[in-house]
């Protein structure tokens, strides 16, 4: 009985072996972008940029993929084959660095080109791009700040956890800055909103009360300034108040009409996935990348090149967009 | 107590396996055909397969028997270990010993919590669904602690990488690790009295009490066996990714069902075969494979994992012995 069975699998796999297999066709080059999920504002606004650059050079598709659910086991999955597929290059928002380390080593073994994103610390990539220097993008709304408040008053920060690098890298940006000017007094600074619009909105209140003369507020997550808006909305100080910070466009909306946030900073993923591309093409054909680049986007027109903890390069641009109550509805997310 | 049923299940899964890989080769060609492909294929299916097992054992052993902490357990040795075993051995200066170590210590933390989910089903009585789902948070629970939440690198440390995503013979080492366990566990619920007493014990609890079978303690050892393979999951993924993190593979819980589920486990207990099991995995693995090879969106996987899965319990029903060639109707022992 065993016999006939396996009789029956060999069957199976010759036939399967002799199937005729169509032929690979060769045609343009194929830069894929991995994000960390699929289905949500900021990546689909990125795959705009990712289709904007294939469209628009010659020899060259382009596509994004990602996986359904926000796990990195599933995007390790996927990068796995498109490996396997031999794509030409890889361009890719880690969903957590390290686990892709591994996989990305045996890209580059194959002769993929790697370009990352949001991945410093990543060390198996060709080229991790950063749209800007955290300290700057800190010490960008801290000038905001300082220029609303006229140089002098108290003023506080936000971050949405201690633990989040990027985000107390802008809390330590802006007070860097702010020493020039020795009118401006920083109060409890790096204020945790753990990524809640409640607990921000509480933590606002609280220093409203301990200190009812505050004037500036700096965010930190994306959610930040919605918590600390409400805040000043409630107490009534849309006018006296001056709060900048990270945030989305549509989510921020309300309160940058009623003035209680003034303006907030983002990049954009949409250039942001157009420039991942386009430095995937270059490292591809074998073109050098230097500080002072223009990449034909703004806020990468004069990108500064740095070594990365691997044998990458990091590429960081200026590429903050500043938004407040005339502008917020030219952005879809 | 084989009938042409259970045995049109192998079948049916052998024929599923061929149908995809035919399936890809006129619709992607070549490129899937790649021997890199088939490597890159395997070493994607050890850790779900392990995990699967788990659920395999847990469900044979009846009385709604299934393991949703397989995972979290699997985060947590390789958390655990990495985070004691470099204080042990330096991973430069001896990377066997590193891993031997590394391994040592997942394993010990997989005969731990594995001895915690089987006091609390075995000897506590607790319904398996309610106390693996307690343990899943626990381990998760744990593991966060243990880190702070973020990802533990391994670092690059050849011997490890090597055995992780690096084949030997054309077959990658973990794949290879994955047959040789589906061997042991197939032997050792065929030949062995807890082997054969966990499938009298799934078929019928009361009959098996009255029988003298020692219920709590082969439901103990049973799920102590999934969670000592789950622990060897964490392994595979700590060498895969050279990373640790406790949040790695959250959606494996389900997709480890869809496979024991596919592969016609009956979630009553009582029956299941490895050899199923295997061909399960392997047969949604090249399916996932070709989905992105073919470009197609990931949201339409997880509607195919559902209609496959309808589609496996539909086949279940259906007793397709009866349209086979004599040939293939066995009807003899064998439930390995």
């Amino acid at each position: 009985m065993m016999k006939q069975r396996m009789t029956l699998l060999g069957a199976l796999a010759a036939s399967v072996a002799f199937v005729g297999a169509c032929p690979a066709m060769a045609e343009d080059k194929e830069i894929v972008t991995v994000v960390k999920v699929t289905g949500e504002n900021w990546f689909t606004r990125m795959d705009e940029g990712v289709k904007a650059f294939g469209e628009q050079t010659d020899g060259v598709s382009t596509r994004q993929v990602g996986p359904a659910r926000a796990d990195a086991a599933q995007q390790a999955a996927i990068v796995q084959d498109l490996i396997a597929q031999g794509v030409d290059a890889l361009a890719i928002v880690p969903m957590d660095p390290s686990t892709l380390e591994g996989v990305l080593r045996r890209a580059m073994g194959r002769g993929i080109t790697v370009v990352t994103h949001e991945a410093d610390s990543l060390q198996n990539t060709q080229l991790d791009m950063e749209a800007f220097d955290n300290a700057e993008f800190g010490a960008h709304f801290a000038a905001q700040i300082a220029d609303c408040m006229g140089q002098s008053g108290k003023w506080t920060s936000f971050v949405g956890s201690l633990g989040s690098l990027t985000h107390v890298q802008w809390a330590d940006g802006g007070a860097a800055y702010m020493e020039q000017f020795p009118n401006m007094e920083l109060v409890s600074p790096k204020n945790e909103s753990f990524n809640d619009a409640n607990r921000a909105y509480e933590t606002a209140k609280e220093i409203l009360r301990s200190h009812p003369d505050i004037r500036g507020f700096q965010g930190g997550s994306a959610i930040d300034v919605i918590g600390i808006g409400r805040a000043v909305e409630e107490a009534g100080l849309e006018d006296k108040t001056c709060v900048y910070g990270l945030g989305l466009p549509r989510d921020t909306s309300a309160y940058l009409e009623s003035g209680a946030v003034d303006g907030i900073s983002f990049w954009d993923p949409k250039d942001a996935g157009f420039v991942m591309n386009v430095l995937a093409n270059k490292v591809m054909n074998g073109e050098p990348i230097e500080t002072g680049m223009d990449l034909g986007v703004p806020g990468y027109e004069n990108v500064v090149v740095t070594d990365g903890p691997g044998e990458g390069k990091i590429v960081r641009g200026q590429a903050w967009v500043d938004v407040n109550a005339s502008n917020w509805n030219e952005y879809p997310f | 107590m084989r009938s042409g049923k259970t045995d049109g299940q192998l079948v049916f899964l052998i024929g599923i396996n061929a149908l995809v890989v035919i399936a890809a080769m006129i619709l992607v060609g070549d490129r899937f055909m790649a021997l890199y492909n088939f490597q890159s294929m395997g070493t994607q299916v050890p850790e779900l397969g392990l995990l699967a097992f788990g659920v395999m054992l847990a469900m044979i052993s009846g009385n709604g028997g299934i393991d949703l902490s397989g995972i979290a357990l699997a985060n947590l040795s390789g958390v655990a270990a990495i985070l004691l075993a470099p204080s042990l051995v330096s991973p430069d200066a001896a990377p066997l010993g590193y891993f031997l170590t590394f391994s040592a210590i997942a394993l010990s933390v997989g005969m731990l919590g594995g001895a915690l989910n089987g006091a609390l089903i075995g000897y506590a009585g607790m319904t398996p669904i309610i106390a693996t789902l307690g343990t899943q948070l626990l381990f998760t629970g744990v593991a966060v602690g243990l880190t702070g939440g973020s990802a533990q690198q391994l670092g690059y440390v050849p011997l490890i990488d090597d055995f992780g995503n690096m084949p030997i013979w054309g077959v990658p080492r973990t794949f290879a690790l994955f047959i040789l366990i589906a061997l042991a566990l197939a032997a050792l619920l065929k030949f062995t009295r807890f082997g054969i007493h966990l499938f009298l014990m799934g078929s019928n609890p009361t009959a098996a009490r009255f029988a003298g079978i020692r219920v709590k303690s082969i439901l103990f050892r049973t799920y102590l066996l999934a969670s000592l393979l789950a622990s060897v999951a964490g392994i595979i993924i700590a060498a895969r990714t050279s990373s640790v993190k406790w949040d790695y593979g959250s959606s494996y819980v389900l997709v480890a069902i869809l496979i024991t589920v596919m592969a016609g486990v009956r979630p009553e207990g009582g029956y299941g075969r490895v050899i199923c099991v295997v061909l399960s995995a392997t047969a949604l693995q090249i399916l996932s494979s070709l989905f992105n090879f073919m470009q197609i969106s990931n949201f339409f996987r997880d509607c195919a994992w559902g209609l496959l899965l309808l589609l496996f319990l539909a086949n279940a029903r259906v007793h397709w012995g009866t349209y086979l060639p004599p040939v293939l109707r066995r009807t003899d022992r064998a439930r390995s």
